[in-house]
C-alpha cells in the first residue's frame, strides 16, 4: 500500500524542515552551552582556571547571596507570572468582543508598553517612582498616602516597583498571543453555547480556556522562564551607579548574581556558570510540571 | 428585559477598567513625548507639561550622534533578522509540530530546555566563535544567532496545533508535496500567527541590548539602543536628548505594531475557513 | 559671474583642495582608538589632547568611542575574558577601584609603561593603584579627591563661615546639619542609602581599606573600618539628609537647591557648575575627619580613573608616546582641562600653572583648585585590591539594618562573613 512510502516521505521532511534551524542552533547554543557546562566544573579568578569537581556546588550551598538571589527570584516568580498571565487572558478575552467600541485603540495602549526599548522604559519608571516623582505626587494628591512611598530606597517596596514593571510592560505581549489564538476560534462554538444559556463567565472558563490550552501553556513557560531569568529591570530599574538589584540586593536575582560574577565583581566564569545551571535545573522541573498539568488527557 | 441594567453595569465597568489600563499602559509615553519638549533640568524637576525646548533637544541629538547611522544599523539588524527568523524558524515549527517522529521529540524537549540557559552564560563562549568567525563589530554576528529562535520555534509549534489537520488531507488529497502545502495553505491560514510573530521578532531584534554590546566596537556600528544607554550615564546627562533618543528607539516598533494589527482583524473575517 | 558658475568654481575648488589633501595626509594617518565614558567630560579633554599632540603629528588622529561607563566595564571584562584581542581599542578608560582587577585577571593584557613615564611626576597614591610586580601600567587622569561641596548662603543663615568648616569630624557635621535646617528649612545632605560610596571616603581618609596591602580580607577587627562605620551609621540615623535612589535624584537635591551640601569627588564640579544661577552661592570646604582614629586626614578620593594601553593595541607605540607626552608632561593642558571640563588632573606640577592658582567665582573667591590639589597630596595612599566591588555589595546589605539602628558589630560581622564568602 501507499503507507509505508508516505511515512517515510514524511521523515525525510520532517528532517528537511528542522534541518536550517537545527544547524543554527547547534552552532550557536550547543556550543556556548557545552563550553558552559564545562565552566561549571572550573574554579579560578579571570582566566586562571583548574578543575574544581563539585567544588562550585558545594559553594552554592553557603552562599548567602546565592540564597538571597534564590529567594528574591522566587517572590518574583511566584507572584508576578499568574497575576500577567490572567491580567492577560481577561483583556485578550474582553477585547475579542466584535461588539466593544475602540477595540483597536485599547489593543494598541495595551500593547504598547512592550515596545519601548528598556533603557527608555526604566529611565521613565526611575524618574516617576522617585521619592518626589509623579506616582508619589499622584497618590499624596487623592489622599491615599500622607508621606511619600520610598518607592526605590525601601527593599520591600523596590520588589513591587519590579513586578509592577514587568506586569506593565508584558502582559501586552501575553495578550497579543491569545488573541491570535482567539481569532482561530470558530465563533459558532460560543453562539451554540450562548443559545444554550451558558453564562459569559462559563463560556470563558469551559469553552475558551480549554480551546487556548496551548497557547497558555506556552505563555506560561516562556513567562516563567523570562522571569526565572529576570535581569533586564533589575539592572536598570532597580539600580544606581551601574549597580543592579538595589537596594541593597533586594531585587538581586539569579541572573544578576550571574552578571556579577562574570562582569562586576572579580571575574569567576566557573561559578557563574553554575549558577547559570540552577536556573535550567529549576527551569526543566517547572515546565516539566506545566507540561504535565496540561496534557491531554485522552 | 431585567438583564438589562446588569448588562449596561457590567459594560460600563469594563470600558472603565480598559480605560484605566490604557492610561497605566500609554502614561509612560506620553511622560517620554513631554520630556522631548523640555530641558534637561525641567525634566529632573518633573515637570509633567510641555515646554518649549524641543527643537534644542533635538539639535543637541543630531550633534551629538550620528543619527542616520545609527538608525540604519538598528533597522538592518531588525529587518533582515527578522525575514531570517520568521522562514527558519515557521519551517521547524511546522516540522516538528505536523511531521511528528519520536527523535525530534526528544529533540524538541532539549531545545526547550536550552531555552533556559540565561544569556549571560552563553555570551563569553559566543564571542569567542564570532571571533574565530571573523565577525566581531558586524551585523552578522548579531543576526545570525537569532535566526534560530527556539523561543519562535515553540511559538510555531503550539499555534499549529489550531491548523486543521482536514485542510492538510485534503491538500495531499489533490497531490500537494509537503513544501507546497507550507507555503499554499498554511502561510495564508497562518496569517494571524505571523503577524503576531514579526512584531515580536522586529521587537526583540530592535530592543536587542546586551550583545550587540559585547560584539559592536565602533561608533559606525552602533545601535540606537547602545546609543540611548550612553546618554543615559554621563556625569550630568541631558535628559531632553535621552528623551528625544528614546522617541527614536522606540517609534518603528510602535510603527510596525500598527502595521500589522489588522492582520489580527483580518483572522476575525473568517479567514481560517 | 553667474552664480551658478560661482558655485561650480567653489566646488571644483573644493574637490581640488581635497583630493590635495587625501594625498597629502590620508597615506600617513594614525588612528588611535579610545575607549570611555561620558563624551563631555572625559572624551573632551582626550579630544584636547589630541589637538596638542597633532600640532607635532599632523598624521595622529583620534577616534573616541563612547559608551555608558557600567557597559564599558561589562564590554571590556566580555572581551578580555574571550582571549580575542579583535577590535579592542588603543586605549581604554578604567576606573581606579578596578585597576588591580584587570591586572591581576588578565596578566599580560596592559601594556607596562614605566619605562616612557615619569611616574614622580605624580600623584604617589595614583601611580601605586596601577603598579603590580615593579611595573606601573596606567597613565593617571583625573583625581576623585575629595571636598565638602555646601552652599554657602545656607550655611551662612545657619552661623556658619567658610572658617568653621575647615577641621571638623563627622559628629560635629551632623550638629551642623541640625543647625542648617532649624534656619533654613533644607536639610544638610542628600544620601543613597545603597551606595557604600561615603565608607570608602571615610576609609581611605585615615589610610585604610577593605583589604590589607597583601590582599587579606581587613574589615573585623580593623579599627578604621569600625570607625567608618560608626560614624556613617550616626549620619544615617540623623535626619540631616534627603534619601534618594539613584544618580539623577542624588545630584538634582543639591543642584536644585533642596539640599545645602553633598560631599564627593572633585569631578562633581562639572555637575554643580552647570546651574550658572547659583554662582558665588557655592564653597568647598575638606571634608570632616574621623574622630578617634589614628591617622585620619581630611583629605580622601572617590572615584577617578587612569588611562591605560593594551598590549595587543594596533598603534600600540603611538599610543605610548601620546600619553607619555601630553598627558605625562602638559602643565599647560592640565590647566585647560581644568577649566573647561572641571577634570582635576593628577600631574603634580600642574598645580603650579594659572588655572590651578586661580580662585574661582563661582565658588565664593575661595582658590578651590589650589586647595584640591593640596589635598591630593595628602590622600592617604592605599591598594584598592581585587575584590573592591564585592565588599561594597556587602556594606550596601548592611546598610538599611545600620539605619534602623542595629548594632555596628553584628553589620561588622556580616560583612566579613559575606567578604570572606565571595573572594574565593
Amino acid at each position: 500500500m501507499a503507507n509505508p512510502d508516505l511515512r517515510r516521505t514524511d521523515r525525510l521532511n520532517g528532517w528537511l524542515f528542522v534541518m536550517p534551524a537545527l544547524v543554527l542552533l547547534g552552532l550557536f547554543m550547543v556550543f556556548p552551552i557545552l563550553w558552559s557546562l564545562w565552566m561549571s566544573f572550573q574554579t579560578g579568578r579571570g582566566m586562571t582556571l583548574k578543575f574544581g569537581g563539585f567544588a562550585n556546588i558545594s559553594r552554592l550551598t553557603q552562599d548567602p547571596v546565592f540564597l538571597h538571589a534564590l529567594s528574591n527570584t522566587a517572590v518574583f516568580l511566584v507572584v508576578q507570572v499568574p497575576l500577567m498571565i490572567i491580567l492577560a487572558l481577561i483583556f485578550a478575552n474582553v477585547l475579542n468582543n466584535p461588539n466593544l467600541k475602540f477595540r483597536g485603540f485599547f489593543r494598541t495602549a495595551i500593547f504598547l508598553p512592550c515596545v519601548t526599548s528598556l533603557v527608555a522604559y526604566s529611565v521613565l519608571f526611575k524618574s516617576m517612582f522617585a521619592n518626589d516623582g509623579v506616582i508619589n505626587a499622584f497618590l499624596e494628591g487623592v489622599h491615599l498616602i500622607s508621606e511619600p512611598i520610598p518607592w526605590l530606597a525601601s527593599p520591600f517596596w523596590a520588589k513591587v516597583v519590579i513586578i509592577m514593571a514587568i506586569t506593565w510592560r508584558w502582559t501586552g505581549y501575553n495578550m497579543i498571543f491569545y488573541l491570535a489564538a482567539l481569532q482561530n476560534i470558530d465563533r459558532s462554538i460560543y453562539e451554540a453555547a450562548r443559545i444554550d444559556g451558558v453564562p459569559a463567565w462559563a463560556r470563558f472558563v469551559y469553552l475558551t480556556i480549554p480551546l487556548l490550552k496551548p497557547v497558555i501553556l506556552f505563555t506560561t513557560i516562556i513567562s516563567t522562564i523570562g522571569t526565572l531569568q529576570l535581569f533586564d529591570e533589575v539592572m536598570n530599574i532597580t539600580a544606581s551607579g551601574g549597580v543592579g538589584g538595589t537596594p541593597s540586593d533586594s531585587t538581586l536575582t539569579l541572573s544578576l548574581y550571574i552578571y556579577n560574577l562574570s562582569f562586576r565583581f572579580m571575574p569567576n566564569f566557573g561559578y557563574a556558570a553554575t549558577v547559570s545551571y540552577v536556573i535550567v535545573v529549576l527551569v526543566g522541573i517547572l515546565s516539566f510540571v506545566q507540561f504535565w498539568v496540561a496534557r491531554d488527557r485522552k | 428585559m431585567t438583564a438589562n441594567p446588569l448588562a449596561l453595569l457590567g459594560r460600563t465597568l469594563t470600558y472603565l477598567a480598559l480605560s484605566l489600563a490604557a492610561f497605566i499602559s500609554i502614561f509612560p509615553f506620553y511622560w517620554m513625548i513631554v520630556g522631548t519638549t523640555n530641558t534637561s533640568a525641567d525634566i529632573i524637576k518633573g515637570k509633567s507639561g510641555f515646554g518649549s525646548a524641543l527643537f534644542t533637544n533635538v539639535a543637541n541629538f543630531f550633534a551629538q550622534v550620528d543619527v542616520a547611522r545609527v538608525f540604519w544599523n538598528s533597522a538592518y539588524i531588525a529587518v533582515v533578522g527578522t525575514v531570517l527568523t520568521l522562514a527558519v524558524s515557521s519551517l521547524a515549527g511546522y516540522g516538528f509540530e505536523i511531521l511528528r517522529s519520536k527523535t525530534r521529540e526528544r529533540i524538541f524537549a532539549a531545545l526547550l530546555l536550552m531555552l533556559s540557559v540565561p544569556f549571560a552564560a552563553l555570551m563569553i563562549p559566543l564571542f569567542m566563535m564570532m571571533a574565530k568567525l571573523g565577525l566581531i563589530n558586524t551585523h552578522a554576528a548579531i543576526i545570525l544567532p537569532a535566526i534560530a529562535s527556539i523561543f519562535i520555534i515553540f511559538y510555531f509549534r503550539q499555534a499549529t496545533k489550531a491548523f486543521p489537520a482536514e485542510l492538510r488531507d485534503a491538500a495531499k488529497i489533490d497531490g500537494l508535496k509537503e513544501w507546497q502545502i507550507f507555503l499554499y495553505v498554511y502561510l495564508p491560514v497562518m496569517r494571524p500567527t505571523y503577524a503576531a510573530a514579526t512584531i515580536i521578532i522586529f521587537m526583540a531584534n530592535w530592543n536587542n541590548y546586551l550583545w550587540p554590546l559585547i560584539v559592536l566596537q565602533t561608533n559606525e556600528q552602533k545601535t540606537i539602543t547602545l546609543v540611548v544607554s550612553s546618554l543615559t550615564s554621563a556625569y550630568y546627562p541631558d535628559y531632553g536628548v535621552v528623551m528625544v533618543a528614546a522617541v527614536l528607539a522606540t517609534l518603528p516598533t510602535i510603527i510596525i505594531f500598527f502595521a500589522l494589527q489588522r492582520r489580527f482583524v483580518a483572522g476575525l473575517l473568517g479567514a481560517v475557513k | 559671474m553667474s552664480t551658478a558658475m560661482q558655485g561650480l568654481r567653489l566646488t571644483f575648488g573644493a574637490a581640488l583642495t581635497t583630493t590635495g589633501l587625501l594625498f597629502g595626509t590620508t597615506a600617513m594617518a594614525v588612528d588611535v582608538t579610545v575607549w570611555c565614558w561620558d563624551p563631555n567630560f572625559n572624551g573632551a579633554t582626550m579630544k584636547e589632547a589630541a589637538e596638542r599632540y597633532k600640532a607635532s603629528h599632523p598624521d595622529f588622529n583620534l577616534i573616541v568611542v563612547d559608551f555608558a561607563k557600567a557597559d564599558l566595564e561589562t564590554k571590556l571584562q566580555a572581551q578580555l575574558a574571550s582571549g580575542t584581542t579583535d577590535g579592542l581599542p588603543d586605549i581604554v578608560l578604567v576606573e581606579d577601584y578596578g585597576a588591580q582587577k584587570y591586572l591581576q585577571s588578565f596578566p599580560g593584557a596592559f601594556q607596562p609603561l614605566s619605562d616612557k613615564v615619569d611616574y614622580s611626576a605624580f600623584a604617589p597614591y595614583k601611580v601605586e593603584l596601577a603598579t603590580l610586580e615593579g611595573q606601573t601600567y596606567s597613565m593617571p587622569f583625573d583625581s576623585g579627591v575629595t571636598g565638602l561641596f555646601y552652599r554657602t548662603d545656607y550655611l551662612a543663615e545657619a552661623g556658619y563661615d567658610e572658617a568653621a568648616l575647615q577641621d571638623i569630624t563627622w559628629d560635629q557635621l551632623i550638629e551642623i546639619g541640625k543647625a542648617v535646617e532649624a534656619k533654613t528649612g533644607h536639610k544638610l545632605l542628600s544620601l543613597d542609602l545603597n551606595d557604600a560610596g561615603a565608607i570608602r571616603i571615610l576609609m581611605q581618609s585615615a589610610g585604610s581599606w577593605y583589604f590589607t596591602p597583601d590582599g587579606e580580607v581587613n574589615i573585623a577587627g580593623n579599627p578604621v573600618f569600625k570607625a567608618a562605620l560608626e560614624a556613617y551609621a550616626k549620619v544615617l540615623q540623623s535626619d540631616i539628609y534627603k534619601p534618594v535612589s539613584g544618580w539623577t535624584e542624588y545630584t538634582g537635591a543639591f543642584t536644585s537647591g533642596e539640599v545645602a551640601a553633598t560631599f564627593t569627588g572633585v569631578w562633581m564640579t562639572g555637575t554643580i557648575k552647570a546651574n550658572p544661577d547659583q554662582s558665588g552661592k557655592w564653597g568647598v570646604a575638606p571634608i570632616p575627619k574621623l574622630d578617634g582614629v589614628e591617622g585620619a586626614t581630611h583629605a580622601s578620593n572617590l572615584g577617578g580613573s587612569s588611562w591605560y594601553v593594551l598590549s595587543s593595541a594596533p598603534q600600540k607605540d603611538v599610543a605610548v608616546d601620546f600619553l607619555a607626552e601630553v598627558w605625562g608632561k602638559d602643565v599647560d593642558f592640565y590647566q585647560k582641562i581644568l577649566v573647561n571640563q572641571g577634570a582635576l588632573g593628577s600631574l603634580t606640577a600642574a598645580r603650579d600653572g594659572e588655572a590651578f592658582k586661580a580662585s574661582d567665582d563661582f565658588f565664593s573667591g575661595q582658590p578651590v583648585w589650589q586647595n584640591f590639589t593640596t589635598w591630593l597630596g595628602e590622600i592617604p595612599g592605599v591598594n584598592y585590591g581585587l575584590f573592591t566591588n564585592e565588599a561594597d555589595a556587602a556594606v550596601a546589605a548592611q546598610l538599611p539594618a545600620l539605619k534602623d539602628g542595629g548594632s555596628v558589630d553584628d553589620a561588622i560581622a556580616a560583612i566579613d562573613a559575606q567578604v570572606r564568602q565571595q573572594v574565593q
